[in-house]
């Protein structure tokens, strides 16, 4: 029996120790250098490259809902049981599609109706990738540059505020979602008007921060975007207060947050690509 | 390295996997790690010095399909790479068994060591939470997976010793 040759073991602690020191130099250059950095720019590259296979695998992996296997005994004829069940698949394949549509039509109104009520420029997409690894809450999204998409713009759903776009290409973006453990949110509370950040986390449960022990927040209330940093337009809605704890000696609350839309279902999404400078834009007084 | 081509093959794939499928076979926000089932089973086959290397491109293109900090993951699948290539020694037999422990504990150590990385860097969250709802579940998950895929990836990349069962030998 033929048996491999032992690698050199001297060769491949030098192996290591050379990749080590690259993986650590990477690591130094990603946090120092700017957007325009070679890394970053290698993952805008990867990016391109992986937004038809991602929306491939949207396409592919959509589950066909409506075709459920059943097998009945109607005591009819082979031909006649064949005939049946061919036309019954042919239906289910049409109802699936005019159910598909209908949803897709109700979503659209509701994203329609959001923009309307806003005043803002947006541009609607297509969610075409979901987060490739458990660490992140990242999206793909079907457009880019060329729809007027750049990094760093807010992105809504029909029920409110969802993330911002972190890395575009020319016709797919990345959207970091306000789950996402870097993502961060300047917020208040609609009715007490306290302000806090809301931050994501590695599970995926929101917080928000910096809201001080002496105001009440109680569950049920609703947390609206501040406006303050710039990146988000006053009054998005970003979730509902579902927890609140405080104690005695501390300066700020713990509050929990439930995302005001389902995260994990997105089909379409609006970007906003052109923000009034007064806009308050739909949840706040 | 002396076999490119079936190992840029089984790169090529299993970057299509994680890009493409993986989002989809996540449970409760627990994605597979196809990148790492490759370096593992890579690592038994070839050994240490190829494990890094596939190691560090692995880790590369995981890190470049995401948004999270780059170099992390390649310095995890790097070490992990290393350290699972030398099992490959022992790996003499057409057994599953050790392969699949060795790919359970370099899964869990990977697993860990990215999530205190990033505890590191600041992008991590409280350990215990994240070994909860993170770590571990990754790990189950991708052991599930390997259980699957091993068997076909080994005999895939092991051209010179074919495999013809998987039989436990020893």
């Amino acid at each position: 029996m033929k048996l491999p040759q032992p690698e050199k073991s001297s060769a491949s602690v030098g192996l290591l120790i050379v990749l080590v020191v690259l993986a650590l130099s990477i690591t130094t250059v990603w946090f120092r250098e700017g957007d325009a950095g070679p890394v970053h720019r290698a993952r805008l590259g990867m990016l391109a490259v992986s937004a038809p296979v991602q929306a491939a695998g949207e396409v592919v992996t959509r589950p066909v809902r409506g075709f459920i296997a059943w097998s009945s005994d109607l005591g009819v004829s082979r031909s006649q049981l064949e005939a049946l069940r061919s036309q019954n698949v042919e239906l289910r394949r049409r109802v699936s599609t005019l159910e598909e549509a209908r949803l897709e039509n109700l979503r659209l109104k509701k994203l329609a109706g959001f923009t309307q009520a806003s005043n803002t420029k947006t541009v609607g997409a297509r969610v075409i990738g979901r987060p490739t690894n458990q660490w992140e809450g990242v999206i793909t999204i079907d457009r880019g540059t060329d729809d007027g998409v750049a990094a760093g713009m807010p992105v809504v759903g029909a029920q409110g505020l969802l993330g911002q776009t972190v890395g575009v290409t020319k016709r797919a973006a990345k959207v970091r979602l306000i789950t996402d453990p870097q993502s961060g949110v300047a917020s208040m509370i609609q009715s007490t008007r306290a302000e806090g950040v809301v931050r994501g986390s590695i599970e995926g449960k929101l917080t928000m921060d910096f809201v001080s022990a002496e105001t009440t927040v109680r569950a049920g209330d609703i947390v609206i975007s501040s406006g303050m940093g710039g990146v988000y337009p006053k009054g998005l809605i970003v979730g509902e207060v579902t927890r609140v704890q405080s104690s005695p000696s501390a300066l700020y609350q713990d509050i929990e947050v439930t995302p005001a839309g389902r995260l994990s279902g997105l089909e379409e999404v609006l970007v906003l690509v052109s923000i009034p400078a007064t806009a308050d834009v739909g949840g706040g007084e | 390295m002396r076999r490119i081509l079936p190992t840029a093959a089984a790169l090529f794939v299993a970057t299509l996997l994680q890009a493409g499928l993986a989002p989809y076979l996540a449970i409760g926000g627990v994605v597979p790690n196809f990148m790492l089932l490759v370096v593992v089973t890579l690592a038994l086959v070839e050994g240490p010095g190829a494990g890094a290397t596939v190691g560090f491109t692995a880790g590369l293109i995981f890190e470049l399909l995401g948004t999270g900090p780059v170099g992390p993951m390649i310095l995890v699948l790097t070490l992990t790479g290393y350290i699972a290539g030398l099992m490959h020694e022992k790996m003499f037999a057409e057994g599953w068994l050790l392969p699949l422990t060795v790919l359970a504990i370099a899964s869990l150590g990977a697993e860990v060591a990215y999530g205190l990385i990033l505890n590191l860097l600041g992008a991590g969250g409280a350990f215990w939470v994240t070994f909860a709802t993170k770590m571990l579940p990754g790990a189950l998950y991708n052991i599930a997976l390997a259980l699957l895929i091993y068997p076909w990836l080994a005999r895939f990349l092991r051209v010179d010793r074919p495999m013809t069962t998987f039989r436990r030998l020893a």
